[in-house]
């Protein structure tokens, strides 16, 4: 025997949708004709008609029998919409508002932003500036060392010109004493030359006295 | 000795019989299905318009959603159930999600106008929603009769709008589901309705339902098909909350229905270009941003050829066209609209790393 479920349904669902859809395609021909349009647009009409007698008459008795309509009614709410679309007018006005200000504080903050920044910059520059002052001094006191070994540099200059001076002085000393050595060696020469004939002499005058 | 009779009787399964008369008892016994809301916060409130968030489970996408739905049925249809909602569809993938329901209007809301509700009511929420969410741009989505006022309003607005996705859109009303002569009859004046609204002011729900009812009025296929699937506790929750919002219609104000009527069904000044909101024309050749348009092969109330025409009207460069096999309502009610969305915005929305780098 076979295991498939028997369901009773499945069939009556298939006719179902099939009977649907051809009652629906049948009754949409009947209806797809000009006098139905027509038919239907008097209907609405009469309806319509019948309608504004209905409200009219209602409006009236209200009226004799000081009871607010339907009409008094939406009056009243038309007032709270409006009401309502003032506070959403000023919503939008205090957005605007809100939207300078953040943008106002939005400039400030950049302001003070770079006012900080620039008081940054100064104070670096401050403590540049300072240790360039301390350096200054320091390359003050360097040159006045300087200045000072300068002038005793001068002072040995001076000392050192003496010291040529007395050099220069030294070598007209040894040029005159060089002169006088000449001299002298002059001064020697015909002494040794008036002793070398003595001496020629003595030994001559030996020979002669024998 | 057995004797096999010659006659095949199927076994019939009295435990599963028994299941599904116990739920036709129960449905016919208790009170509709409560719909439950995925978690929202209300944003605005403007007379019965409400604009509710929907916040992004695990926020992906800075650029967030906004959706539009139509004037004829309560939006609730795109956050159902929990298992299919549209709405919980996108905030799971990471969109945050504002929904403008534009509530029940009542007899002093009769005035209300496309002009009203697309300046007053959608544009306002939209400013909201782009105030709320902190962003620059926002995307817009528009369903059904949400989807043309979606494009009105995109058509007109100055407000930034990254991305327009419509779907099952009726923009071309010179064709449509209805019987020819219908149509022909609303637009050479056989068939007028202005009086009719100047003194019903407001057309009452019942007769917004019975008129969609009237493209299709014998409907009992639904009602068989809940019998024979009764005893999958499952299918009869869904059917349930699917009834509950098929006969679940809005009222429809008179200036709004007299504008559809007249301006849209008997003159097509969408499509023509001579439709004029607020003082300005709504060309939708204005419509420059990325554009996506969805439309169901089986739908039984806007037919394709009525949502076609808006692809080459938008002058978007970007613009993807897509046909599924789903009906009107079942596009919404499975939940297949979520990631139909998310496929296609996923690329189109900015990414909240992007944003952050």
């Amino acid at each position: 025997m076979s295991k498939e479920k028997y369901d009773p349904y499945k069939g009556f669902r298939d006719l179902t949708g099939l009977w649907e859809k051809q009652m629906n395609s049948l009754l949409m021909a009947w209806a797809d004709n000009s006098e139905f349009v027509k038919l239907s647009n008097r209907s609405m009409a009469t309806h319509s008609r019948y309608m504004e007698l209905l409200k009219k008459n209602q409006e009236t008795m209200a009226n004799l029998m000081n009871m607010p309509t339907k009409s008094d009614v939406q009056n009243v709410a038309k007032l709270t919409i409006q009401a309502e679309e003032k506070i959403d007018a000023l919503e939008e006005q205090i957005w605007n508002l809100q939207d300078s200000f953040t943008e106002i504080n939005k400039g400030n903050m950049e302001f003070f932003g770079e006012l900080v920044s620039l008081s940054k910059e100064m104070k670096t520059e401050l403590e540049k500036n300072a240790k360039e002052l301390r350096e200054t001094k320091k390359v003050k006191a360097d040159l006045q060392k300087l200045r000072k070994e300068l002038s005793d540099t001068n002072v040995l200059i001076a000392e050192l010109q003496e010291l040529r001076q007395g050099l220069a002085e030294t070598s007209s000393l040894k040029s005159e004493l060089q002169e006088l050595k000449q001299e002298l060696a002059q001064y020697q020469e015909p002494k040794t030359e008036a002793k070398e004939e003595k001496k020629e002499l003595e030994l001559a005058g030996v020979g002669l006295g024998k | 000795m057995a004797i096999e009779s010659p006659v095949r009787i199927p076994a019939l399964d009295y435990e599963k019989e028994m299941k599904r008369w116990s739920q036709v008892f129960k449905i016919l016994s208790e009170d509709g299905p409560k719909i439950e809301h995925s978690p929202r916060q209300l944003v605005w409130r403007k007379n019965k318009t409400t604009l509710w968030y929907y916040a992004a489970e695990e926020k992906k996408y800075s650029t967030p959603l906004f959706f539009v739905y139509s004037l004829l049925n309560k939006p609730y249809i795109l956050d159902i159930s929990p298992e299919t909602s549209v709405i919980a569809g996108l905030t799971k993938r990471g969109y945050d999600v504002y929904l403008l329901d534009w509530g029940t209007p009542g007899y002093e809301d009769s005035d209300i106008s496309f002009d009203t509700y697309i300046l007053d009511y959608l544009e306002k929420g939209v400013k909201r929603a782009l105030r709320h969410s902190g962003e620059e741009e926002i995307s817009v989505v528009g369903y059904c009769l949400g989807g043309t006022i979606a494009s009105i309003f995109a058509s007109i607005t100055d407000l930034p709008i990254k991305n327009l996705i419509v779907a099952t859109v009726p923009i071309d009303f010179s064709t449509g589901i209805g019987p020819e002569k219908w149509l022909e009859g609303m637009k050479n004046g056989q068939f007028e309705i202005d009086r009719l609204v100047d003194v019903y002011g407001t057309i009452p729900a019942d007769y917004i339902y019975y008129g969609m009812k009237s493209l299709a009025p014998i409907y009992v296929s639904p009602y068989v098909g809940l019998m024979s699937r009764a005893h999958d506790s499952k299918y009869v929750e869904r059917w349930r909350r699917m009834d509950k919002w098929l006969n679940d219609a809005t009222p429809f104000t008179g200036a709004a229905l007299k504008q559809m009527f007249n301006e849209l069904y008997k003159e097509n000044k969408l499509v023509k270009g001579e439709l004029v909101i607020g003082g300005k024309k709504a060309d939708l050749s204005k419509i420059d941003c990325p554009f996506f348009a969805v439309s169901s092969a089986n739908d039984s109330l806007i037919a394709e050829s009525q949502s076609l025409p808006i692809m080459d009207l938008v002058s978007s460069e970007d613009k993807t066209y897509k046909l599924v096999e789903a009906g009107h309502v079942s596009l919404a009610l499975s939940g297949m609209f979520a990631p139909l969305v998310d496929e296609w915005l996923a690329s189109r929305s900015t990414k909240v790393e992007d944003k952050t780098n």
